[in-house]
């Protein structure tokens, strides 16, 4: 049964919080009155780094922002840490506490905690990191409203059911938690991938009707949306709870299938083979989204035939199976070609 | 050390600084935004929970055109008010306000069908989004107009003085940034100080980090005149513990979708204070709640630091969560919600009073220095308002821009500014840290020039006062030197504003010899309509400060007594 007393997320996100004592009122209720906790922060300047530990006196309801301007008024007055309004709207106080991203003024302290800098992005000093490469990459992206039609006045007519997954990318605080723990973004440049921050950043806007289909195909096609790996990293740590892969990744990337299809060759051609098939075709699809490229990467072929990840006899001769004709109701009017 | 050369330099990021950058640069004029923190995540109009609808907007009836405007000019700013600027104010949020934040996309609250969802009542609002959280989208759509329109923004960078050109006149503005710990000069013919209404000078205040009393330190210094400095704003119910969200409030305000509101409860358990019940037109009703609060205090029932609570137990879950933000702070807890209600405490928050300005223009006592939103002192805080207060005050500099001269700042002027930040820095030593000197100012606010306050405490305050800048600041020292990322150097430079800027405030209450809404005497409990229905003004004279009094203008709403116990008074 759901406890009540957690968060209004629902599903999978709450597996496992009853037995493993760590529903939001377990959290609240770790510690007695007097008990003091044990803070580790990882301390950076110039390149060197260090790990300092401190004992801090429990607070009624203490969050780890308490904890650490606790620190920096008491302990360590150099630490470097940024925040502007503690109470989850300006976002800039995100760190990594446990590993685990967390706004530091909205997560409770756990009795043993290491804090340390969002990944992905470049340490300034000690938890202060430069924000400048989330930023600039949402600017880019030009998260803003183009009215195709002019503007009929106040109020206009729009429905929240239109606005329904816009909505929810409007709680976005920007407080790159998201950024942190996605492992695409952790890749580097390997990828052009913008990542989850930047696209719910877009999706406030490229999610709204009111917005020009040919703006939002713009921004789009610099997003590299196609290399989300849908591993709801992003959603587990949002503070603002906004199902980032379900109501703003997967929505884009059926506007940019729709819009740009030329971006989704790889989606668009698993689905077409599974609609033919009946099953996935490892070797089609490798054909299909590289054609004739793959043959300049025989070496690769010829491991991925090796582990038995592709059967070219199956591949070009195969037949369908019994699950073809129900893929093809269901998938084969809709992909396009 | 570099400059940069703007026609209009504009200090603070938040809806009128941003509102201000944009119009200018639409009348082809060059902006630059100065801001401690970021542009539209940064000061008080991120908090904005919802958006009151002014005049007939959305089916406004005549009566709740009219009941709008009575709350601002009685329960907002207790009739300290240009009412004329006040018409004009709800006019243009009615006429343009609205329809240009819709034109550029921000969403306002709509129900499945399509209608905007308003809070019903006396006085309606409407929510961006979702209620309790109307700031966020709103600046953040401000954010990226600015970005869109390229207007060059200085972020995590304090503006610490206004420097003078070599005519003699306010031409410049000085600047460190933050995080690499370069200065930088601003030379700009006009400059604006946007610096909101929120300080964080006392215990507990709704100031956020950065909210030093920079700009009223910063005017103050370049001989502006002040007004209503003691007029400050209390919440009455944000949450006791942690520390940090000391600004998380349990909003009183009506509901978006229903026609309940949260309610408050004393330590005995009895209800005091349910705005849909007590004061239908208190709409942001904080001086009622802190009046009934006064009365539990008073009664032994509360404290001003706890010892009552608030919540949503007269309500269903559904009721407060399908349009407000409110149920979360419940949750994160770990409280049942709604049947659980959460300890609250008062908090300092906006301050009606501040730099003098001209209302038509928003020009200070000092020609080419401009103040916008709640760093001025012509009215109390609204979302709305402080965007108003943009666009007047773009106006205002593009009509005298061409009688604004733009000569060269001296370099002296910067290097003795420098010198002063540089010595700051280079203090080390068994000296008291910034953050204790910021812990002992606000304590010493909060006790002797809290909710409630008499002569001999503010005189004791003053003492208090005094000891910090004679014998604290001097041996003032902090531990690291790094100009990167030195938040302690920061501290430092904000201890010295906030010593300032509390000394003038406490010299103000000490002048305003009555009580009047949140402001409240022991030594004088009544409300003087006869003496003190005026501006407070405070002026720089040599090394010291006087005082003068302006009448405020009746034409619209008049508080229809002379004398009477501001306890008794509704607002």
């Amino acid at each position: 049964m759901l406890d009540t007393q957690t968060s209004p997320r629902d599903g999978a996100s709450r597996l496992g919080q009853d037995e493993h004592d760590d529903t939001l009122s377990a959290r609240n209720s770790r510690f007695a009155p007097g008990a003091s906790l044990v803070v580790r922060v990882r301390r950076e300047e110039n390149g060197r780094t260090r790990y300092d530990t401190f004992n801090v006196p429990y607070r009624k309801w203490m969050r780890v922002l308490d904890a650490l301007n606790w620190i920096a008024e008491n302990a360590a007055t150099d630490l470097a840490y940024r925040w502007i309004c503690g109470s989850k709207m300006c976002g800039t106080c995100a760190v990594r506490m446990n590993g685990r991203e967390v706004l530091a003024c909205w997560e409770a302290v756990e009795p043993e905690m290491t804090i340390e800098p969002l990944r992905n992005l470049p340490v300034i000093r000690d938890l202060v990191v430069d924000r400048a490469p989330f930023e600039n990459k949402a600017a880019r992206l030009e998260p803003w409203i183009e009215r195709p039609v002019a503007y009929q006045g106040f109020p206009e007519p729009l429905s929240h059911k239109q606005m329904k997954d816009a909505s929810k990318a409007l709680d976005c605080i920007g407080c790159m938690c998201c950024y942190s723990a996605c492992p695409v973004i952790g890749l580097g440049d390997l990828t052009d991938f913008a990542g989850p921050a930047p696209l719910v950043q877009l999706g406030q806007t490229a999610l709204d009707p009111r917005n020009s289909p040919a703006k939002v195909a713009r921004s789009l096609a610099l997003t590299g949306i196609f290399n989300c790996v849908s591993c709801y990293k992003c959603e587990e740590v949002c503070p603002a709870a906004i199902p980032i892969v379900s109501r703003v990744i997967e929505p884009l990337k059926a506007k940019a299938a729709q819009l740009v299809p030329e971006m989704a060759g790889h989606a668009r051609a698993l689905r077409r083979i599974v609609a033919a098939r009946g099953r996935v075709d490892p070797g089609a699809l490798v054909l299909s989204v590289q054609g004739l490229r793959a043959l300049a990467r025989l070496p690769r072929i010829v491991r991925l035939f090796l582990r038995g990840k592709i059967n070219p006899v199956r591949t070009l001769f195969g037949t369908k199976t019994v699950a073809a004709e129900p893929a093809r109701r269901l998938l084969g009017r809709e992909v396009p070609r | 050390m570099h400059t940069l050369t703007a026609d209009v330099a504009i200090i603070g990021g938040g809806a009128a600084g941003c509102y201000a950058a944009l119009n200018l640069q639409r009348r082809g004029l060059k902006p630059l935004i100065i801001c401690k923190g970021l542009v539209g995540k940064s000061g008080a109009s991120l908090f904005a929970g919802n958006l009151v609808i002014s005049g007939r907007l959305l089916g406004n009836t005549e009566a709740q055109a009219r009941n709008t405007a009575e709350f601002l000019i009685k329960y907002h700013n207790q009739f300290l008010i240009d009412q004329e600027w006040a018409r004009r104010c709800g006019a243009w949020i009615e006429q343009v306000y609205y329809p240009e934040l819709e034109e550029l996309g921000l969403y306002f609250r709509r129900d499945d069908e399509g209608n905007v969802v308003t809070s019903p009542g006396a006085i309606r609002s409407v929510a961006a989004n979702v209620q309790g959280n109307s700031g966020v989208p709103f600046m953040d759509l401000r954010r990226k107009q600015v970005i869109r329109a390229g207007i060059p923004r200085l972020e995590e960078t304090v503006a610490t003085a206004l420097v003078r050109n070599d005519d003699g006149n306010i031409g410049g503005v000085f600047c460190l940034n933050i995080m690499t710990g370069e200065y930088v000069v601003v030379r700009a013919r006009a400059i604006v100080l946007a610096t909101g209404y929120s300080d964080r000078l006392h215990k507990r205040s709704t100031g956020t980090r950065e909210m030093s009393a920079d700009g009223l330190a910063m005017a103050w210094r370049a001989g502006a005149t002040m007004v209503n400095m003691e007029m400050q704003w209390w919440h009455t119910n944000d949450i006791a513990d942690p520390p940090t969200w000391q600004r998380m409030q349990v909003y009183p305000n009506p509901m978006l979708g229903s026609e309940k509101s949260a309610r408050m409860v004393n330590s005995a358990g009895e209800e005091f204070f349910n705005q849909q019940n007590d004061d239908p037109l208190a709409f942001g009703p904080y001086t009622v709640q802190l009046k009934a609060l006064v009365k539990q205090v008073h009664a032994g029932k509360a404290r001003y630091d706890g010892g009552y609570y608030a919540g949503f137990d007269n309500c269903d879950a559904s009721e407060v969560e399908t349009y407000t933000t409110y149920g979360k702070t419940f949750r994160q807890l770990g409280l049942r919600f709604p049947e659980q209600l959460v300890e609250t405490a008062v908090t300092s928050h906006y301050r009606q009073g501040g730099i003098d300005v001209d209302t038509a223009t928003m020009c200070s006592s000092i020609p080419g220095l401009y103040a916008a939103g709640g760093v001025s002192g012509h009215s109390n805080g609204l979302i709305g308002l402080a965007t108003y207060d943009g666009k007047v005050v773009s106006d205002g500099i593009a009509a005298a821009f061409d009688s604004l001269t733009d000569r060269p700042i001296p370099g002296s002027e910067c290097e003795a500014e420098r010198r002063r930040l540089e010595k700051l820095r280079s203090r080390s030593g068994g000296g008291v840290s910034p953050a204790k000197v910021k812990e002992k100012l606000r304590k010493l606010m909060w006790d002797k020039v809290g909710v409630e306050k008499n002569a001999a405490g503010m005189r004791s305050a003053l003492d208090d006062i005094e000891e910090i800048r004679l014998d604290i600041l001097p041996d003032m020292a902090i531990s690291a030197q790094s100009p990167v990322a030195n938040y302690e150097w920061l501290d430092a430079i904000d201890v010295m504003n906030m010593v300032e800027v509390c000394e003038l405030i406490v010299h103000s209450s000490l002048e305003r010899k009555e009580s009047r809404g949140p402001f409240i005497r022991t030594d004088f409990p009544a409300t003087d309509n006869r003496n003190w229905l005026v501006a407070n003004v405070l002026k720089k004279s040599g090394n010291g400060l006087r005082f003068e009094q302006r009448p405020y203008q009746l034409p619209f709403f008049s508080p229809g007594f002379d004398v009477r116990d501001n306890l008794q008074v509704a607002w």
